[in-house]
């Protein structure tokens, strides 16, 4: 398998379709990287990838349709994390059976759909790992309301968060609107992740709003730390990971998720093999 | 009677149903035991982690299963060493470790100058099997079967009582090792006709089907078995009338077990338990 | 009398620090020794640093055969599907875990179920059973183990004062026939009708015959501020010891 020369990125930029990616990338790296650091305190990586891959039958659907794909998107992401924050409630985690096959009931029915229904099978690999050269303006302009939406939200929200996932017992009695503040992350996380389809694709959400935050979660200590190095490593990861996926000539979503994977494998193993860190806690 | 015969007449469908059944007949009672030891999620980490290794066996023109037991090895012990720290946890561990392993086969198979068919990979080919993979599976299923087998009161004490499994002999970490060889073997088997991202539906949805109100292991397994060669044999057989991908349609009729499963004990309570 | 059990500056603990350490006693053979200790206090790290669960961090002991462990019953899975009789087969497993059972297994199942009472339960669903009944089948599962040695760690918490009497009455036959039983208990008056007893609190406070070890100090330093001393009425001298009883999370 020969590999391309490497491109030159000034020329890149040069290019207004990688412009277009590279901003968007950008901006949704200030998205996953905020709500990803939330994520991870809140070991909600495996909703992560769930409420992106649910979006693929929907997606397929409306491409289909001539309907708007992004809200059709939006509205299976938003039922999907009220389910999930409903169930929760009700102490009944949907557990990570349910969840799976959900996610295989999707997954199935999308590519039923886009190879034998609708012959949009060309397509389905955009839907599945995004794509730089395909994006347009009114994909950034979705990525940067998704910006400010997680930083609003992190405003807000982010005390009661960082609260429940250091004591979700009491993080009510210290008055922190519990069950809003939940339903407020999954469906922000939703959203954002709808946001990020069309970049990194339905099956790669987590490359921007998990793998940046778990980097950055093994070397910071403070919420806040935490926040901005995720933001840092996210914006690093989907540039690199961008210049990486047009050299290939593959799509973001991989190529980021690859990268971002590798670097926390080095940062890990460093972690491990370096000087001996405070001994752990007996578990519990 | 072309209904039923139809997929018979030709080799390619024959052999698709052979390898559905054989698939059915090990991952069905397996399920039951992955449902026990709450398994799902491991499962579903193996099945998007070993991607590389199908690609690279694909790319290679060598034979799948042996792509997939090389790539289902190293996802696992990639999660079992990222799962080390405590401050991430194992879950997120898992998710980054899989992001990583399953997007790397998804960047060898979409290189431009490669040719393998990373659909087929994804959603499954069982009309792909040669005679091959098909003798090839069949042994893996009388393995698989063989250590169920001879696994099965140990697994059953564990799983009931993995403090007091000690005293009689056992040790519940290598009775659980074992089941995840069994199981990180039938997903390498089951992978080639439903694919890395659909194959978790056989090892799952059995049990859910049946249920929790059974009266013993070996009956809750015997019933996942023909829950799962069921839905297989009518996955299949949609998949031929009604031309919708094959790997797919099984996963739904999988699925659709579950679901079914679900719906008749909510209406239908279950029987009541033999009193004290 | 050759000892069953024989302990010798034993720790152990679950990763970091012990959590238990000094613990140095022998029990004779048909003995019961009652363990009393708070919660926390080691009384399970130790069952199961004996039952070969937990690596010892420091010390070691000698052990007849293997000890059959009755965890906590809260423990076993109500809802696996395993009738009464299954869980007593269960005891055969021993050496030949790949076979299935044989007829002769099934039928010492059947005979240790009749003899803790349980005779026409056998094919009663584990999870339908009350708490008192899970313990006698727990107890049926270790005789058919044939174990010398039995640990019990809390088997009358939560159990009806009919099933605790037919249980306590249980242990008494065991340790008659030269079984060898340990049983943890908060029950620091129940304590007395054992021939040794046990006291816990992250170390080994006292061990050895309990009019001569449960005094007001022994159980002080045992239980802390867990510990109710009432004074024995009647002028008869003595301290009689309530021990508050919390459940475990």
């Amino acid at each position: 398998m020969a590999l391309d020369a490497l491109p030159d990125p000034i020329y890149l930029l040069e290019l207004r379709s990688t412009r277009t990616a590279a901003l968007e990338l950008l901006l949704l790296a200030v998205a996953g990287g905020t709500l990803g650091a939330f994520v991870v305190l809140r070991r909600l990586a495996f909703y992560t990838h769930a409420v992106g891959t649910a979006t693929f039958p929907g997606v397929v659907v409306a491409e289909a349709a001539s309907f708007s794909p992004r809200v059709a998107a939006l509205g299976v992401a938003l039922a999907y994390a009220g389910g999930v924050e409903r169930a929760g409630r009700r102490g009944r985690d949907p557990g990570a059976e349910a969840t799976g096959l959900m996610l295989v009931l999707a997954l199935a029915v999308g590519t039923i759909l886009a190879s034998d229904v609708f012959s949009s099978g060309a397509g389905v690999d955009r839907v599945l790992f995004g794509s730089a050269v395909a994006l347009s303006d009114a994909d950034v302009a979705v990525a940067a309301a998704a910006a400010v939406l997680a930083l609003v939200a992190a405003l807000v929200f982010g005390r009661a968060w960082a609260a429940v996932a250091f004591d979700p017992g009491g993080a009510a009695g210290l008055g922190v609107p519990g069950r809003w503040a939940d339903l407020a992350l999954l469906a922000i996380v939703g959203a954002c992740a709808v946001a990020a389809l069309p970049a990194v694709g339905a099956l790669l959400v987590t490359s921007l709003f998990v793998v940046p935050a778990a980097i950055a979660r093994l070397v910071t200590r403070s919420v806040a730390g935490l926040v901005a190095a995720s933001v840092g490593v996210a914006a690093a990861l989907g540039l690199l990971g961008l210049y990486g996926s047009v050299w290939l000539d593959v799509p973001p979503g991989p190529a980021i998720a690859v990268l971002g994977a590798a670097v926390y494998a080095v940062v890990a193993g460093a972690l491990a093999l370096g000087p001996a860190r405070t001994p752990r806690e007996a578990p519990a | 009677m072309d209904l039923l015969t139809g997929p018979l007449d030709s080799g390619i469908d024959r052999r698709a149903l052979a390898e559905i059944v054989l698939l059915g007949l090990l991952c069905g009672p397996l399920s039951f035991w992955v449902r026990s030891f709450r398994l799902a999620y491991p499962s579903e980490s193996l099945a998007h982690g070993l991607l590389p290794g199908l690609v690279l066996a694909a790319l290679a023109g060598a034979p799948l299963i042996l792509g997939a037991a090389g790539g289902v090895a190293v996802a696992a012990a990639a999660v079992a060493l990222a799962g080390r720290d405590h401050r991430i946890g194992s879950d997120t561990a898992t998710a980054v470790v899989v992001s990583g392993t399953f997007g790397l086969g998804v960047l060898l198979a979409l290189r431009p100058d490669a040719p393998a068919r990373l659909g087929e990979l994804l959603f499954g080919d069982p009309l792909g099997v040669s005679g091959t993979d098909l003798a090839a599976a069949a042994a893996l299923v009388v393995a698989g079967g063989v250590a169920l087998a001879a696994l099965h009161r140990p697994l059953a004490a564990v799983a009931f009582d993995a403090g007091g499994a000690g005293g009689l002999g056992l040790r519940p970490g290598r009775v659980r090792l074992a089941l995840l060889l069994v199981l990180a073997t039938a997903v390498a088997v089951a992978v080639q006709g439903l694919g890395s991202l659909l194959v978790l539906a056989i090892l799952v949805a059995p049990a859910a089907a049946v249920g929790d109100h059974v009266r013993s292991p070996a009956r809750a397994m015997a019933a996942g078995a023909a829950v799962a060669v069921g839905a297989g044999v009518v996955g299949l057989y949609s998949s031929y009338h009604l031309g919708g991908a094959a790997g797919a349609s099984v996963a739904l009729a999988l699925c659709a077990a579950a679901a079914g499963g679900a719906l008749v004990r909510r209406f239908v309570p279950p029987a009541a338990p033999a009193s004290a | 009398m050759s000892a069953a059990l024989e302990v010798r500056e034993l720790a152990a603990g679950y990763g970091g620090d012990p959590v238990l350490t000094g613990v140095s006693f022998a029990v004779p053979a048909g003995s019961s020794v009652c363990v009393l200790g708070p919660n926390g206090g080691g009384k399970t790290t130790l069952f199961r640093a004996l039952a070969g669960q937990l690596a010892p961090a420091a010390g070691d002991f000698d052990i007849t055969g293997r000890p059959a462990y009755v965890a906590q019953a809260a423990h076993a899975r109500l809802d696996f599907p395993v009738s009464a009789l299954d869980v007593a087969v269960m005891g055969s497993l021993a050496g030949r875990w790949w076979l299935p059972a044989r007829g002769r297994d099934r039928d010492a199942a059947r005979a240790a179920l009749e003899r803790v009472g349980l005779a026409g339960s056998e094919p009663t669903a584990f999870g339908s059973l009350s708490g008192g009944q899970r313990q006698r089948v727990l107890i049926a599962r270790a005789l058919v183990q044939d174990a010398t040695v039995l640990l019990l760690d809390e088997p009358l918490a939560g159990v009806d004062p009919a099933s605790a009497e037919t249980i306590t009455a249980l242990f008494a036959d065991l340790a008659a026939e030269g079984r060898t039983l340990l049983v943890s208990s908060h029950d620091v008056e129940g304590a007395r009708a054992f021939d040794a007893v046990l006291c816990l609190n992250r170390e080994q406070v006292a061990y050895g015959d309990p009019a001569a070890v449960l005094d007001a100090r022994v159980l002080e330093t045992t239980y802390g501020r867990e510990l109710i001393l009432i004074p024995e009425s009647g002028g008869a001298g003595g301290v009689r010891a309530v021990a508050v009883q919390h459940h475990e999370h």
